[in-house]
């Protein structure tokens, strides 16, 4: 592991998704170190191990097996040592309904799994680079889902 | 309550009567007392005339007297002394009767009294001429004397008896005269009284013969409506009872026998044996709301069950309210309905609500399945198709890139096609918030959504003042733009789209055939189109979803947009359609409720 680099965890359960993501992470010119689990109990499992560091960004699937990504979400936000972990939500929902209920339950953004690749890249280079000092203090409903121009 | 109809001239129909009786009674006292007064003034008559007569018998019997004597003096013939010696009995006879017919007149007795004295003188004065005539006592002066002297005498009693006739005579008069006064006095009065007595009766009369045709009249209401209560207790499975708090007695109407099972009046209705019919689960609650009647004067609303004699269970609803009526006795009126229809149509309701539940969240969870599930694959084939670099195609064959490109563009339109489906779903599911709308916000907005489009084909859309409505905004905008965006694309080629959107106000009545007449006024809205236009007999058709009319080679599209149009309109309880001339433009109307 690089030290001083961004610690990304993404937990979903898809092996294809996995597989883009960490291929967009390696061809951003950004140093990170990106971990993976598959479900949410995994997911939890590993944050709570207080041996493993904590991500700086964790990119979090809604639709995951055994734990849901919701179940996660509210699970992290009410344990202390966990809750200021930047969370964003990573899914290929676009119902109004999973948006409002992640906004509301304290996700930082909301990324709509894109079907293009370099699309993939411009995200996590976006939501990498992002000062989320400012972005969170700014979050409104409006800013709370990712749209590229 | 005005149940009993008011008949108040039956209190002045007694009063008239008692009037009229009262003058019927005095009238007849009246006749009585002239009866009387007639009788009395006859028989004073005959009392003056017997007076008179034996007055006049006194008379003759006195000169009868001075005849006999004056015969004996001439002829000294015992025989003319006979009506002498008579008539002192005669005299007598006469002045006892005639004391006893004065008995009642002192002044009448006082005369008799000394007309008495001037007969015994008289008779004093007969004796003393026969003696002074009798050849033995002879004395011619004194003779003289006592014949000058009773001729005095006879004159006196003449004067006498005539005073006497006379005082009759006037008593008699002025008795008659008051009795004519009295009698001249009574018919005219008696005969206003007996038409006042006959007014008041024929008054009567006319109250009562008005009475009884109020009567008949309230009658024949009272039939109808109660036979219309008969028959509306059959058909509307309802039925009435009264019972009587102060007598204790429960009188039910036909249809309460019938709709428990019996012929009407098949039993003499108890509050005891009705419990008999409530099914057993219900008994305690309907016995503990009858003890509550009696508590509280009234019963609020029961619901229970009933056992027909032939098993069959029925569901009954009860309410009863407490009159007092003219008499002040209680009763205390309930009605029972027959709710076991609706009773069985509201579990059939309730359960078919469960089935649409159930339906409506299949339809929820497929739309899940379509946002997720559907998409995942078609996203990762895209992505995928996306990994394939320029360098990658570079020394790939010709057939492979073409392969590579087609299977790109059927995930587009895959990608489309689901999305279109998505939002069409969605505009029946999701939540229906009407707020206040300026529409041409919503206008400027769906604008905003095909900037691109409109810049690149050059379109100029004009819009007329668009009203405020409570709608769905986002629907609405949806609608915009689904509308507009049709119109850019199946513009004419090398022509620049011009839409013109307008609004006005329109009755429903004018539209009879289209729109709800519930809501009186409807905001009609047009878009009208310079584009290619469509054959109008699929004016209809355009709106079924998946429904094209043009290849998508050429126009690729779903056949969704136009469908999610009508389903917004409905959604907005308005009206959407649409007309064409091919080659020359559309006109999509729409109408929305004030």
């Amino acid at each position: 592991m690089q030290k001083n680099a961004l610690y990304i965890l993404l937990a979903d359960d898809d092996e294809d998704d996995r597989l883009f993501f960490k291929d967009a992470f390696e061809e951003i010119k950004i140093q990170t170190n990106v971990d993976f689990v598959h479900d949410g109990m995994q997911l939890m499992d590993h944050l709570h191990d207080p041996e493993n560091k904590l991500p700086d960004i964790l990119f979090l699937d809604l639709n995951m097996p055994k734990k849901t990504g919701k179940e996660c979400l509210i699970e992290i936000k009410k344990t202390e040592r966990l809750k200021n972990i930047i969370i964003a939500i990573y899914s290929t929902s676009s119902s109004e309904e999973d948006i409002e209920d992640t906004f509301i339950q304290g996700a930082n953004i909301y990324i709509k799994k894109p079907s293009d690749f370099n699309t993939l890249k411009k995200i996590i280079n976006e939501v990498v680079t992002v000062n989320w000092h400012y972005h969170t203090s700014g979050l409104n409903r409006d800013n709370f889902l990712l749209r590229l121009k | 309550m005005k149940w009993i109809p008011n008949f108040n001239s039956s209190n002045s129909l007694r009063v008239i009567f008692v009037i009229a009786v009262f003058i019927l009674l005095f009238l007849s006292s009246i006749a009585y007392k002239h009866n009387q007064d007639l009788n009395e003034s006859s028989k004073l008559v005959m009392h003056t005339y017997e007076i008179n007569i034996q007055l006049e018998r006194l008379m003759s019997a006195i000169k009868d007297a001075e005849t006999g004597q004056r015969g004996y003096i001439i002829t000294r013939n015992a025989r003319f002394l006979t009506p002498y010696i008579y008539s002192r009995d005669k005299v007598n006879t006469s002045f006892i009767r005639l004391k006893k017919l004065t008995a009642d007149n002192p002044v009448q007795q006082q005369n008799l009294q000394n007309l008495f004295k001037l007969i015994i003188q008289r008779f004093v004065s007969f004796e003393n001429c026969l003696k002074y005539s009798d050849p033995k006592t002879y004395d011619k002066r004194k003779l003289d004397n006592h014949m000058f002297g009773g001729r005095i005498l006879m004159e006196n009693i003449r004067f006498k008896v005539d005073e006497m006739n006379d005082i009759e005579k006037k008593y008699l008069s002025s008795r008659l005269k008051i009795y004519d006064a009295e009698i001249s006095l009574s018919p005219l009065f008696s005969i206003s009284l007996f038409l006042v007595a006959l007014c008041f009766i024929l008054l009567a009369y006319r109250q009562i013969s008005r009475d009884i045709e109020r009567l008949k009249v309230f009658n024949k209401k009272l039939l109808i409506s109660s036979g219309l209560i008969a028959e509306s207790e059959a058909i509307g499975k309802f039925s009435t009872w009264q019972w009587d708090l102060d007598s204790q007695k429960i009188d039910y109407s036909d249809n309460q026998f019938r709709l428990l099972g019996f012929e009407p009046n098949a039993f003499v209705p108890e509050k005891e044996t009705f419990l008999d019919f409530v099914h057993p689960d219900d008994k305690e609650t309907v016995s503990k709301s009858m003890e509550g009647i009696l508590q509280n004067k009234q019963l609020p609303f029961v619901y229970y069950k009933i056992m027909l004699p032939s098993h069959e269970v029925r569901y009954f609803k009860t309410t009863g309210k407490l009159l007092t009526d003219q008499q002040g006795s209680k009763i205390l009126l309930g009605i029972n309905f027959d709710i076991t229809d609706e009773h069985l149509l509201n579990i059939e309701l309730q359960e078919r609500n469960k089935e649409l539940e159930k339906s409506n969240k299949e339809l929820a969870s497929f739309n899940h399945v379509a946002s997720h599930d559907l998409q995942e694959p078609l996203r990762k084939i895209q992505t995928f198709i996306s990994r394939v670099s320029d360098a990658d195609k570079a020394v790939m064959s010709q057939s492979a890139r073409d392969y590579i490109a087609k299977i790109e563009v059927s995930a587009k339109r895959m990608r489309v096609l689901i999305d279109d489906l998505l939002l069409f779903s969605r505009t029946n599911t999701t939540k229906k918030e009407f707020i206040k709308s300026n529409l041409n916000e919503l206008l400027e907005n769906a604008e905003t959504e095909l900037t691109e489009i409109i810049d690149e084909k050059k379109a100029v859309i004009t819009a007329s003042k668009l009203p405020k409505l409570s709608v769905i905004p986002y629907q609405i905008e949806q609608l915009f733009i689904n509308l507009i965006g049709n119109s850019l694309k199946y513009s004419q080629p090398d022509i620049a789209p011009q839409i013109t959107i307008e609004s006005e106000k329109v009755l429903s009545a004018d539209y009879p055939d289209l729109l709800e007449q519930d809501v009186k006024k409807f905001h009609k809205i047009t878009f009208t189109d310079n584009g290619m236009g469509f054959d109008p007999q699929f004016k209809e058709t355009i709106f079924v979803l998946f429904q094209r009319l043009h290849s998508k080679t050429d126009y690729p599209g779903t056949g969704i947009g136009l469908a999610i149009c009508k389903k917004i309109v409905d959604n907005h309880k308005g009206h959407i359609i649409a007309d064409s001339t091919l080659n020359k433009g559309s006109v999509f109307t729409v109408f929305l409720p004030d």
